[in-house]
């Protein structure tokens, strides 16, 4: 260690004295080709160095150039890079919009990038303006809804502060990891949601799933989305094999925002706004003989003494009809000398949900540092702290008549559930808890403290005219402590048992990843370069959760001690991944690219933690309008190209072990065998993704087309088979089966007008994809939600992963039961549609628009309200047989009228914004207005709050006694915080 | 050119060593591992799997009794967010039992979780180099004593359809097996544990729910105290098999008492203690949403005075749900750490009294039943000396002095009298048994 050490000391003590030549300054002005108005922050460098500059807010830009280096490059994203000779004393560059983003530099390995223009993969780029440019959402991971090709988003619910599940290419992985692997400037942040113990209270996975139903947000949702410059997604184990068995959900590569060179910048901006649900589903109007029929007497009674007082209440709307307030500030400073850039930022998150009491605060401080050393050596330091704190209620389903929304469904209008003169809550005598009261007095918070890290070291060992040799070292840590508390005052009416509950939950999680990469690139001629690559990783992970549950409260006193009763429980869990790889780019004539790489992955995770699985990727591409022999200017790219890769998915921590849980009776410690049998010898999942495609842009780019077809494949599908229960277990872990997700996924960028004073830009994307259960070599079993009768997903061999099958009467003997496929809930096809209108340069129009075509749901929402009565349209009789609704779906005994098509046509966002004209002076450089709204309209024929919905959350960590979340059965719909919808206003001011 | 190369090498050396760093496998940090404790366990492993053993019959016991009292019509479960108890349950409408929902495969499988337990303290302390013979025999007789109970309270639910009793070796399940041999075999495994508590030492401990089974002068558990619980839990076995003579010879060597406590028995603990459990069954009275109540007959069926009644206390207001209403709340279990019975001494009289019927000894049987009938406040037995009338009259003490203890519905199948259940909705049915779980195909 010793020796490399110096070995490595040596190396950068020759680079840094390697040459002080005479330099001449080059001055000029950027412009923009078309219209000739100024650019400002082009990045201007000469040529093979590190050296750099940024152009002013007038285009201008001076830079020190060595003799000897000829060429300057001009680079600026949407723009065309353009090159220029750095001979004279003035360089004035016009540069050209490059509609079809060509020349946008895209990260194909760990630490090497690609021209779009000779990429072989659909990479999806989305830049800060394409995230929060229209109708800011509320956290990062919300923001990405509908902007991902390939992508199927959903809400898992409207709590603040998020959680959302993201798949790309469909099903990768049913028990692992199903959720992608999120890099922030190269550091792996770690994205789990942990629950904070509300099944101790609502008992949801006690009955029908043992699946945590706690709806914990996950925890990339800290991320401020303001920060961030952009992002790049590969989507599967063709374009991220690099990335090893991380990779197999897609990688998601966010990149900060960082200084430049040049003046100071000073942003501050504002936006203002408020929350509301977007769609309540309403009431059930009684009658004197509904209450008495529904009920009975005494209730039949209550009802009329209620008319009389005219004291009906809209107990749905009383619950869920808040209005929030939204007030997000975000200050940014960036700028910087020649050697030393910054970019710091300060931001402040304050929303109220649409239920009292629950809300999201995010405070977080940014600070990214880059600095060269010298010519040949720089580094780049991130740094992030984030402190959020997220009130979410008490929703989702439950078996103790707890949630606002299950109590809800038992609650007619007619029963008041007010304050008395006293101040104590009535009890409802429809249900086990007055949800009034839980709402006012208990709480759900998450609080986050987060520290984020890392640090770059890039460093050039060698240069000549063919040659460059940069070595890369990337260190990152990723390091919370989420803290959750739970609290239920002992005067609620649901704790006459317990009296009282205070759970609380303290998570400490480090993820550190260490990266090296060697990087050559060779250039013997101008019509070829040899990129090269070889590294190393190192990821490990350190998570602990600590959980106490304390009932019979002291008084109004919540600390745990102050308790009759304790149960503490641990759960910890560690990882150590590494891997090796080697990379080698080659691009002839700058129209063929030819890529191969191979990577080793191990990982403590797998059975055998010393075996290295192997991963190759191989990609192509040839882009035949940069062919000699190519003459139809009016296509200016035409490029074929394909890609192979491979990568795996580890299995679950803990899923070599077969447990002996704590269980003890009468004082005495026990151990009783858990009900998942564990396999010592289980292995990653493999994953083999072959995608092809065509890329085509005509006229000037300002149409272009991308066409990708995918076909993925995964091997030893990692699975929590059900086994016989008489074995004792109820969960197996096995690698039993094959699963392929073929797709389409279809891109077209147009810019119809692009007149002087008026431009249109529109971005239209469709995808498909199907999925499909090659092999199972385990008897079909189901997922949940909540057995056959209420409809369950159901894996089985040649079957869409994503299906969903139920009970319903067999029809030639309706005294017995059948089970049938009812639906699937894999979208027929997604759609979005963005535009930009862009008037005079200063009025901007943006709007996206999502359309979802199918894709079912397991609706339970509408189940409970029939079998409280409170169903809207409980009397109404739609089919005119003369039973009415609601009991007639209560008694068909068929879990078909679950199973419910949740498409949707939804406008995303929505925002217009005006830079007003500020004459040129010294302070105040622009100035911005705007407004915006975010899922404001949407279209569904779906019958619950929102067709974004899932019980079951998306990638809820299991631990030592809960399970967590699985990759399939989201759509799944039991009283949910409502979904809600926002409207902005904003205002921006640059100094 | 060379000299860089070699320079390369160098770095990219350093790189793989950043990669093997730190060395090791990564073990389980947070519970024992089930696949080493049996490799040569301590006496306190196996004293924790002992503990373990008594915790597991407790999983699920809860929704056990809850959905034998709904089918065998002792109690309404109301709840918000689980409809089942009072549709399929009871048969309403179109509804029939799921072969793949809670109310069947919770139970069954934490069942069947107990019985693996079992195996795995047998192998514990089979394999156990430390302990004596006569402790590694009270291990094995605790073991094959509980494991029977449980594979009897899933043939409870199954009936006709049978359970399997060979599943020793998980990865070689034996088949399904037929109520008859099921209840055969049960009847041996409990045999095999009277076997092994015969001689055994008592070295673990059990919850006060097995104080029953301590002895003076120490007050410690012991082997005979064991064997009583394991014949009692014969006694009732013998009766399922309608094996009279065999059930009062299980008397003789059981704690049954005819004049003793009716309350004394065999019983699950619960407590706030740490990492324990609380009898799920205990809500306070008067509550609404997600209730226990007695059903509407419970109070009247009941004979005058009769003080079982407290069973089943007055709710200020009836509670509806589905068109079912009761005024009575399920007041059995009335505090957070009330124990369950697993066999107490009234059944153990009740079943005397049974045993006698069938044997036509009907003086013994009424005596029997007058122990019962006068200690819950009512008169001697008047009714007719017949078998049959003897029969009912067993059946109604059993009833009411077993109510929400999970044998009403199992009894009235013994008897064929299922058609006598109430049956409250138009459409209602009442189930004879359980299907086998969805997943028991796998």
């Amino acid at each position: 260690m010793f020796l490399s050490k110096s070995t490595l000391m040596v190396l950068l003590l020759i680079c840094s004295t390697y040459m002080l030549y005479a330099q001449q300054n080059v001055t000029g002005r950027v412009t923009d080709a078309s219209f000739g108005k100024p650019i400002p922050g082009v990045t201007v460098r000469v040529a093979n160095t590190n050296r750099g500059t940024i152009s002013d807010a007038d285009g201008r830009y001076t830079i020190a150039v060595p003799s000897g280096s000829t060429q300057l490059t001009f680079s600026f994203t949407g723009y065309k890079t353009k090159t220029a000779s750095a001979g004279s004393g003035t360089v004035n560059i016009a540069m050209e919009e490059d509609f079809a983003r060509l020349d946008e530099v895209v990260v194909t390995g760990l630490a090497t990038t690609v021209k779009r223009s000779n990429l072989a993969n659909a990479v999806a780029t989305i830049s800060a303006r394409d995230l929060a440019g229209t109708a800011p959402a509320q956290t990062f991971d919300a923001a990405l809804s509908g902007k991902i090709p390939g992508a199927q988003i959903t809400a898992n619910s409207g709590a603040p502060g998020g959680g959302i599940s993201v798949k790309m290419r469909g099903i990768t992985s049913v028990f692992s990891n199903s959720q992608p692997l999120y890099v922030i400037d190269g550091i792996f942040v770690n994205s789990v949601a942990v629950p904070a113990g509300l099944n101790d209270i609502t008992a949801a996975a006690s009955a029908g799933n043992p699946n945590n139903q706690d709806n914990p947000s996950s925890r990339i949702a800290d991320l401020n989305p303001a920060d961030i410059e952009s992002i790049e997604i590969l989507k599967g184990a063709s374009a991220a094999a690099l990335y090893g068995s991380k990779a197999a959900a897609g990688v998601v590569l966010i990149t900060t925002k960082r200084g430049k060179t040049g003046r100071t910048n000073i942003s501050v901006n504002q936006e203002t706004g408020f929350v509301k649900v977007r769609h309540l589903l309403g009431q059930r109007v009684f009658t004197s003989e509904t209450a008495l029929e529904t009920y009975g007497a005494p209730q039949q009674a209550e009802f009329l003494a209620a008319q009389a007082a005219g004291k009906i209440y809209d107990y749905e709307k009383e619950l869920y009809g808040e209005t929030g307030l939204v007030l997000n500030t975000n200050l940014s400073v960036s700028g910087g000398s020649e050697k030393t850039t910054f970019y710091f930022s300060a931001n402040r998150r304050a929303e109220d949900g649409i239920i009292k009491n629950t809300g999201y605060l995010n405070s977080s401080l940014r600070l990214n540092i880059d600095h060269r050393i010298n010519d040949r050596i720089s580094v780049g330091i991130t740094t992030n702290y984030v402190n959020s704190s997220a009130d979410r209620g008490l929703t989702n389903n439950d078996n103790n008549s707890v949630t606002y929304g299950v109590a809800l469904a038992f609650t007619p209008g007619f029963t008041d559930l007010h304050k008395d003169e006293l101040g104590n809550y009535k009890p409802n005598n429809y249900s086990a808890s007055n949800f009034l009261e839980t709402r006012d007095k208990m709480t759900n918070n998450e609080a986050v403290n987060r520290f984020t890290t890392g640090i770059k070291l890039d460093a050039r060992l060698q240069q000549n005219d063919k040659t460059t040799t940069r070595v890369v070292m990337n260190a990152g840590v990723d390091y919370y402590n989420l803290k959750t508390a739970a609290i239920f005052p002992a005067s609620l009416q649901f704790m006459a048992a317990l009296k009282g509950a205070s759970i609380q939950g303290s998570t400490n999680n480090l993820n550190t990843n260490l990266n090296g990469y060697l990087i050559n690139n060779f250039n013997p001629s101008s019509k070829l370069s040899f990129n090269t690559t070889i590294g190393a990783t190192l990821e490990t992970g350190n998570f602990e959760n600590i959980l106490v549950t304390s009932t019979q409260l002291i008084g109004t006193q919540t600390n745990l001690d102050q308790a009759g009763a304790t149960t503490a429980r641990q759960f910890r869990q560690k990882y150590r991944d590494n891997g090796i790889f080697a990379q080698e780019e080659i691009v002839i004539m700058d129209a063929f690219t030819l890529a191969g790489g191979i990577r080793f992955d191990r990982s403590t995770n797998n059975g055998d933690y010393k075996k290295y699985y192997v991963y190759p990727k191989g990609a192509v591409s040839w882009n035949l309008a940069k062919m000699a022999f190519w003459h139809m200017s009016a296509i200016n790219s035409l490029k074929l190209r394909a890609a192979f890769g491979q990568s795996g998915n580890v299995p679950p921590y803990g899923s070599k072990f077969t447990q002996l849980i704590g269980s003890n009776t009468g004082g005495f410690p026990g151990s009783l065998i858990d009900n998942q049998l564990g396999n010592p010898d289980i292995r990653p999942e493999k994953q083999s993704e072959f995608e092809t495609g065509i890329d085509i842009a005509v006229l000037d780019g300002r149409v272009s087309l991308e066409a990708t077809y995918y076909n993925k494949k995964i091997n030893d599908l990692l699975l929590r088979r059900a086994p016989s229960p008489s074995t004792g277990f109820t969960a197996e872990w096995a690698n039993a089966g094959d699963l392929r997700n073929r797709g389409i996924e279809l891109g077209l960028s147009l810019v119809p007008i692009n007149a002087k004073n008026i431009r249109w830009t529109s971005n239209i994307n469709w995808w498909r994809n199907r999925s499909l259960v090659t092999k199972l070599s385990i008897d079909p079993f189901a997922l949940g939600a909540f057995g056959n009768s209420l409809a369950t997903f159901f894996l089985e061999q040649g079957q869409p992963a994503t299906q969903i099958k139920g009970s319903i009467p067999d029809p030639r003997d309706p005294t017995t039961n059948v089970f049938v496929a009812l639906g699937n809930s894999e979208p027929k096809f997604q759609m979005s549609f963005f535009n930009e209108v862009q008037v005079f340069n200063n009025l901007s129009l943006r709007f996206l628009i999502h359309w979802k075509k199918g894709g079912d749901n397991i609706n339970l929402t509408r189940y409970l309200t029939d079998i409280g009565g409170t169903s809207p349209d409980f009397d109404d009789d739609k089919n005119g047989n003369g039973v009415k609704d609601g009991p007639e779906r209560l008694g068909s005994g068929s879990a078909s009228i679950f199973v419910q098509d949740a498409g949707y046509v939804r406008v995303r966002e929505i925002g217009l914004y005006y830079n007003i004209p500020v004459p040129n002076n010294k302070f105040l450089r622009a100035v911005r207005v705007g407004v915006s709204a975010n899922n404001w309209f949407t279209w569904t024929d779906y019958v619950g709050y929102d067709p974004e919905v899932s019980n079951f959350g998306s990638n809820t960590i299991n631990t030592t006694t809960s399970r967590g979340s699985n990759g399939i059965s989201t759509g799944v719909d039991v009283t949910p915080f409502p979904a809600s919808k926002r409207m902005s206003l904003h205002v921006g001011v640059d100094f | 050119m060379k000299h860089n190369i070699t320079k390369y090498i160098k770095l990219a050396s350093l790189l793989l060593v950043l990669g093997a760093c730190q060395k090791g496998d990564i073990p389980n940090l947070n519970t024992p591992d089930a696949s080493l404790i049996t490799v040569n366990p301590t006496k306190g492993e196996l004293d924790n799997l002992v503990t373990g053993l008594e915790s597991g019959m407790r999983f699920n016991l809860g929704t056990y009794l809850e959905v034998v009292g709904v089918v065998g019509r002792e109690i309404y479960r109301f709840a918000g967010s689980e409809p089942r108890y009072t549709i399929e349950l009871l048969g309403g409408g179109a509804s029939t039992l799921d072969n793949n929902t809670f109310y069947i495969t919770n139970p069954w499988a934490s069942r069947y979780r107990t019985v693996r337990q079992g195996y795995l303290l047998i192998e514990g302390a089979q394999n156990a180099t430390t302990i004596t013979e006569p402790v590694r025999k009270g291990y094995l007789g605790i073991a094959h004593t509980i494991m029977a109970y449980q594979l009897l309270l899933n043939l409870n639910m199954t009936d006709e359809n049978g359970i399997r009793v060979d599943v020793a070796d998980y990865k070689n399940l034996g088949p399904f097996v037929e109520k008859t041999p099921a209840l055969e075999a049960i009847a041996q495994m409990l045999d095999q544990g009277q076997a092994d508590l015969t001689g055994a030492e008592i070295a673990f401990p059990l919850a006060s729910g097995f104080d029953l089974a301590r002895e003076a002068p120490d007050n410690a558990l012991t082997a005979a105290g064991l064997i009583r619980f394991n014949r009692a839990l014969a006694a009732r076995v013998a009766v399922y098999r309608q094996q009279w003579a065999a059930a009062l010879t299980a008397l003789n060597a059981s704690f049954f008492d005819l004049n003793g406590s009716t309350s004394a028995g065999f019983y699950n603990s619960f407590s706030t203690n740490s990492n324990d459990q609380l009898n799920p069954l205990f809500v306070p009275q008067n509550q609404s949403g997600e209730i226990r109540l007695a059903h509407p007959s419970y109070a009247t069926d009941i004979a005058p005075g009769d003080d079982r009644i407290a069973k089943a206390t007055l709710r200020n207001a009836s509670a509806t749900q589905n068109g079912l209403t009761s005024n009575r709340d399920a007041w059995v279990y009335t505090s957070n750490s009330a124990p369950i019975p697993i066999i107490r001494n009234e059944e153990l009289v009740l079943i005397y009294a049974e045993a006698k019927i069938q044997t036509n000894a009907f003086p013994d049987a009424i005596v029997a039943l007058n122990r019962i009938r006068i200690a819950h406040n009512l008169p001697a037995y008047t009714g007719a000396l017949t078998q049959a009338a003897l029969l009912t009259e067993m059946l109604q003490q059993r009833r009411y002095s077993l109510f929400f203890e999970g044998h009403r519905w199992v009894d009235m199948r013994r008897y064929g009298r299922l058609g006598e259940l109430p049956k409250d909705r138009p459409g209602d049915d009442v189930w004879e048994e359980f299907p086998i779980p969805q997943t028991e195909n796998n």
